[in-house]
């Protein structure tokens, strides 16, 4: 099988799997106790009001119809109109999307810068202090709960020594890119690191250490292999063999399990944002569930559900591309 | 299923490394603390007493602003002073806004968190591994089908499914009576434990999608062994096959992921009850949100709770290391971590 076809049959695969996603969060109003018409209608309301509501909403179609309908406005990108709001779900919903993007790539960027490197001088120091260091940090990294570990960075460093920002998103990076730009002055992006960072490190911590543990494993692995030995007897040199041959295959088995653990990335970026105050997807899903506000929730999670798919997708095809024995399983 | 070999295997590796020894006095700990909170703990975890309230744990003090008001000469004047609050024996890790006493919050939220984690992960391993038994072992067109709803389900992070299922569902609680205090033993402690059961459903509901993935995997290198074959050719059922062969052959894998998914449902569990979801409120992650409206005044309220669940993860990570190491297969890794 080519690489073309393995991503088209990856990518319809990925089709079926948005269309269940869809059904399923379609199905789980109607899991869900009470009828949608209690979130807008007022508590005093007439039988006939309420039916009148039912009926704005569509509710008094048959199940089907409301299915195939739901289907087809999503399919043209409408999400319905805010119970509450009145205003298009697809508008509120999509203005979350950046807020929860950036700190999910902040959050990734510094795992990797800090995760790879952490890991090969710990498996290239095994038994010294450097590595028990490494080693101890990502066993703590990877059992903390990052909501905890946020709060007790708002309590050293924003409390105690006021470095940072306790909570908010005050300028996106867009902006904070479009002033430096305009300006010249970097202070719109320095304000912009000022608040991501706290929140990037707490959403970090996890994959850095988890990150950590596979390069290290995956290294010393790696280095007890036969064709380490065979490179090394023809003379290569050792930083060649250890940066070229070594870490080149340990990375196939981090992507694997990076792409299995991107759910935990969204997840934990739920929880960050409700920590920080930020203005992004996990905060808004939170608060429309505690309004019921069905659009923005039905919204806010085929967004999350498509663009794990999506993201998973992206990651088979570098796996693919690093392992290219996959395409031919 | 458990031969003696891999007995042996467990032992000289519990012997070898030094994690997997602090891996199970963690967790031996973490259950014990667990099991017999109501006689470990100094108070009880509910009582409140507004005069002893933020007092800081042994060790540190803290200055409170105090105003009293005096009557001299027919008029009020209203003094303020400054006055340190110090720590009590009484109350060794403090108090909260409420009073309550920390440490026997600490002690009797290993008890939802431990509870949470284990029969979250039981009934995970239960459908998972049943699902995904029945589709590796028949493979082909049931797999296909089977596996794909699977895929569905793990197509969501479980954070959010588990706030969006919880948040909607509602927080069904089952009070089960504690049997220290039903026999008299420790009278005066919370007479019930509360188990926050939406909570349990929902965690195995987010997670019984790795167990299928591994139990697949297992069952479709196992459908063509010859042991398999010829059970078929004795004319032995698929039902029997799968309970005496594949089952049996596939524990190994099973267990190491069940072990890292209670720290994992564990983990989950506490991020539910920090954002108020999850209805218990005897529980590390309740603590935690409480105390972090008092973080300027009594950084401890949400700093105890918070290392309790590091411990008991930390524990429960290094015995499935442990596990891992010893019996050494070649295991997929599930979601983990929040």
């Amino acid at each position: 099988m080519s690489l073309g076809r393995f991503l088209i049959k990856r990518t319809v695969h990925g089709v079926f799997v948005v269309w269940g996603v869809v059904t399923v969060v379609f199905g789980l109003r109607f899991l869900t106790p009470g009828s949608p018409v209690n979130a807008v209608a007022p508590l005093d309301a007439s039988q006939e009001l309420r039916q009148r509501i039912a009926r704005d909403l569509g509710l008094n179609k048959p199940l089907y119809e409301q299915y195939f309908d739901y289907l087809f406005s999503l399919l043209q990108g409408d999400m319905g109109y805010s119970y509450l709001r009145g205003i298009e779900a697809s508008t509120l919903v999509l203005g979350r999307v950046p807020a929860t993007v950036e700190l999910a790539v902040a959050a990734s960027f510094i795992a990797v810068v800090l995760s790879i490197p952490l890991g090969v001088i710990a498996a290239n120091r095994r038994h010294e202090p450097a590595d028990y260091g490494a080693t101890l940090f990502s066993l703590v990294g990877i059992s903390t709960p990052n909501f905890w570990l946020g709060i007790m960075l708002i309590l050293v460093l924003s409390v105690q020594f006021g470095l940072f920002p306790t909570s908010g998103r005050p300028l996106g990076l867009y902006p904070a890119l479009a002033l430096l730009v305009t300006e010249g002055a970097p202070g719109g992006l320095l304000r912009w690191l000022h608040h991501i960072f706290l929140p990037a490190v707490t959403l970090g911590t996890y994959f850095t250490a988890l990150i950590t543990r596979l390069t290290r494993s995956g290294m010393l692995d790696e280095l007890g292999k036969s064709y380490v030995r065979a490179a090394r007897a023809k003379g290569l040199p050792e930083a060649l063999v250890r940066y070229r041959h070594a870490l080149r295959n340990t990375l196939v088995p981090i992507v694997t399990v990076v792409g299995l653990q991107l759910g935990t990335l969204i997840g934990g970026a739920v929880i960050t944002e409700a920590v920080f105050s930020w203005p992004g997807l996990g905060s808004f899903l939170i608060r429309s569930i505690n309004v019921r506000d069905w659009p923005l929730i039905q919204g806010s999670l085929v967004v999350i559900g498509v663009s794990f798919v999506l993201v998973n997708i992206v990651v088979d095809a570098l796996y693919a591309y690093l392992d290219p024995q996959v395409v031919t399983e | 299923m458990i031969s003696p070999r891999t007995l042996r295997n467990l032992r000289s590796e519990l012997r070898r490394s030094a994690l997997a020894k602090l891996g199970v006095t963690l967790v031996v700990g973490i259950f014990l603390m667990a099991v017999f909170a109501p006689v470990l703990a100094p108070h009880d975890p509910t009582d409140q007493n507004l005069n002893d309230s933020q007092l800081p744990p042994l060790g540190f003090s803290t200055t409170e602003n105090r105003t009293t008001s005096e009557f001299v000469d027919g008029e009020v004047t209203i003094v303020e002073e400054e006055v340190t609050v110090n720590a009590t024996a009484e109350h060794p890790l403090g108090t909260d806004s409420l009073g309550r006493d920390v440490l026997s919050r600490t002690i009797y939220g290993a008890r939802t968190s431990l509870l949470v984690g284990v029969i979250g992960a039981l009934l995970a391993v239960l459908v998972g591994v049943t699902y995904g038994l029945v589709a590796g072992y028949y493979s082909g067109r049931v797999d296909d089908g089977l596996m794909r709803a699977a895929d569905v389900m793990l197509a969501f992070p479980s954070l959010v499914l588990a706030i969006a299922l919880i948040g909607l569902w509602g927080r069904a609680a089952i009070r089960i009576p504690d049997p220290f205090v039903a026999a008299g033993i420790t009278p005066g402690m919370p007479p019930d434990i509360v188990l926050p059961g939406t909570v349990v459903l929902v965690v195995a509901l987010v997670n019984w999608g790795w167990f299928a993935r591994v139990a697949r995997g297992e069952a479709l290198s196992l459908r063509s062994q010859e042991y398999v074959t010829a059970a078929r050719s004795m004319g032995a059922g698929d039902a029997f096959i799968i309970r005496t062969h594949v089952f049996p052959n596939s524990v190994t894998p099973i267990l190491v992921l069940a072990t890292i998914q209670v720290a994992a449902i564990i983990l989950l569990e506490s991020a539910l009850s920090f954002l108020g979801f999850s209805g218990a409120t005897l529980s590390w992650g309740f603590d935690i949100a409480q105390g972090r409206q008092y973080l300027s005044s009594s950084w401890w309220i949400a700093t105890m709770p918070g290392i309790a669940i590091v411990l008991a993860v930390v524990g429960i990570n290094l015995v499935g290391d442990w596990l891992r190491d010893a019996l050494d297969p070649g295991i997929e890794q599930g979601e983990g971590g929040v």
